[in-house]
Parts: structure tokens; sequence; C-alpha cells
């Protein structure tokens, strides 16, 4: 049976609307993720070492980690705190797009890209851009697979700061 | 030692088929995994719990985090590009679990170098080992390097300099 519907072949393209973080880029926050990473780089503090930035910035992969919930979210950790099948994992992986429509199929990690062009620096306010890039199936050793290449965009003060591409395998 | 003070790698003294410094993590402890899922607000339980992720997810221990992983790669790579030099593009695939305890190793290896007219581009093949050196995290990247006695230097913001594709 094909996986690749003309349902989901019309989502090739589709792009999402803008999706502003919640917060901007704090030193708190960057120190948090820089000391968690064991990342002694002085660029996240320090004026001199940061000068080829005009400025402290946030570590080149902090963009993505900034899609959080806000205040007014329900707070799944309490409402789930009783099901012992709750693996922990909330809010959405990939800012604004729809949810393929496939049911019953797997979720595997095909691979992770990842272009920089610049850092975000502190207070500024990070936006991101999704699109389902491409979607095709091929056979595999158990049966045909969906491969979904959703690339997005991360953004702050007019500047793309980088472009990520995930590829997930569905089957 | 910061990146400030770091050493500049120039392109002109770099050679396919050899290696870039490692970059050692580790041992990856409890706290250390702890800390990570806590500073990007990283809830699921395979990271923490280490009881779901036995009995409930079947997997052997606690799961470092691919995101921590990644942030390792990236590291690696800046140090060794230096402060003038960017990492362009890194990609890679999680082909296996580390789990806590571990101490990784991330390596690189220059598979090409091509020459522009400001700054030279490198490729690499990277990958991340583990205690036994079992590799987990193989992947490929391209940084651009400065010249050390000519050209404008590599730019910021950078500025893919062809057609921005991934390969």
């Amino acid at each position: 049976m094909a996986l690749l519907t003309a349902e989901i072949e019309a989502l090739i393209g589709m792009e999402s609307e803008p999706v502003a973080a919640c917060d901007a880029v704090e030193r708190g926050a960057v120190r948090r993720f820089a000391q968690a990473s064991l990342d002694d780089d002085a660029i996240y503090h320090d004026d001199g070492a940061a000068s080829r930035f005009q400025g402290p910035v946030a570590p080149p992969l902090f963009p993505m980690t900034m899609f959080r919930e806000d205040f007014g979210t329900p707070d799944v950790l309490t409402e789930r705190a009783g099901d012992p099948d709750f693996d922990g994992i909330v809010g959405a992986t990939v800012q604004g797009l729809p949810p393929l429509p496939v049911k019953g199929l797997a979720l595997l990690n095909g691979g992770t890209e990842v272009e920089f062009f610049a850092y975000a620096r502190h207070g500024s306010r990070i936006i991101a851009k999704s699109r389902y890039e491409t979607i095709y199936e091929k056979a595999g050793k158990s049966g045909p697979m969906l491969f979904v290449v959703i690339a997005t965009d991360y953004a702050a003060d007019g500047q793309l700061l980088l472009r990520v591409r995930k590829t997930q395998i569905r089957r | 030692m910061t990146m400030a003070t770091a050493q500049q790698t120039f392109f002109d003294d770099v050679a396919a088929a050899t290696a870039i410094p490692e970059l050692a993590k580790g041992p990856l402890s409890e706290p250390i995994l702890m800390r990570w899922s806590a500073a990007i607000e990283n809830w699921h339980r395979i990271h923490y719990d280490r009881d779901f992720a036995i009995s409930h997810d079947k997997l052997p221990n606690l799961a470092i985090n691919g995101t921590l992983k990644q942030q390792f790669v990236v590291q690696c790579l800046r140090r060794w590009a230096g402060p003038a030099g960017w990492l362009w593009k890194v990609s890679f695939q999680f082909r296996a679990l580390n789990l806590v305890g571990e101490t990784l190793r991330i390596w690189a290896r220059i598979s090409d170098k091509r020459e522009l007219a400001d700054y030279g581009l490198v490729d690499l093949e990277l990958g991340i080992l583990n205690d036994v050196d079992r590799e987990s995290t193989p992947g490929t990247a391209v940084v651009a390097l400065p010249y050390r006695n000519r050209g404008a230097g590599v730019p910021y913001p950078f500025v893919p300099p062809h057609e921005s594709v991934i390969s």
C-alpha cells in the first residue's frame, strides 16, 4: 500500500506562519545552556571575546531550544502526573506545521542537517518558520517508508541565524 | 583557555586525510544529564528517570540526550575552526544510544579542501565514540577557514559562497 497519498503530497512546500519564541535571548538562559553543555567559550559573556559579533551571543544551536511553553499554557506535567506511561515529552517538535496525516506509523529520526549564518545576540527575539521541504516514499525491507524533510529557519532582527533540516522516517 | 585566545587554524596548514583534535566529554553523570534537560526544559524521562527508562522504555540505562551530543560536535568543530573561522554546515545521524556514565570522544577527519577567493572550505567526516570505541553519531561538516596571508577572511554574518545546499 502506498504511503504517499495525495493528501500528504499536497503538504510538500507548505510553510508555517512565523512563530516567535516566548522569551528573548537572556544572559541567564545563555549561561545555563553554556554551562550545561560544558562549553566555556567566552563569546557568550565577554564583550572583548565577542567583538566579531558586536557583543555577547548565544551558543550556535541555542535558537532551536527557545520554543517553550509560555505563561498561560496548560501544564502537561501536572495534568499527566499520575500517568505512568507519560514519557515527559511536552510541546510540538515542529513549530506551526500541521501534523502529517498518518496513523499507526512509527516515527524515526532520520538525521539532522544544520547551516549556520550568524549567532543570536543577547536580547534578540527568535522567530522560526518551518516548511515541508520534501516528502517521498522508498521501499524498505519491512515495507514502504515515508521520508519527511522539514526545514526550519531561525532568524532574529531580520538576520537568518541557522537553517535546520530534520528528516523523519515514518513506517 | 577561551576562544578569544585560542590558536587560529589556517586553511594553508590543513591537509586531507588528517584528523583534527578530538574533544572528550565525560564521564557524563546523572547530574550532568539532569542539568542539560533542565537547561533546555526537556522533560523526556529517559534522560533522568532510571526506572522509567529501564522498566517502561526497555533501555539499558538513562540515555544521553541527542541534543547534548550535537552541542559537543559543534563545540569540537568550532574550537578547531578558531575565532576567525566559521562552522558553516554540520549533519549527523543518531545511529546508536549513548548511556549515562559514558565518556564521549568527538572526532573529525578532513576529507577534502577547496580554495575560494577570500577563504577556503574544508570538508570533514565526523562522529562520536564512547569508552569502547563504538560509533553512535556519524556525520559530515563544512568549515570555512581563513588563509594565512591572503584574502579578506571569512565574513560575518556568514554568506554562503554558492547555493546553500547541504551535501
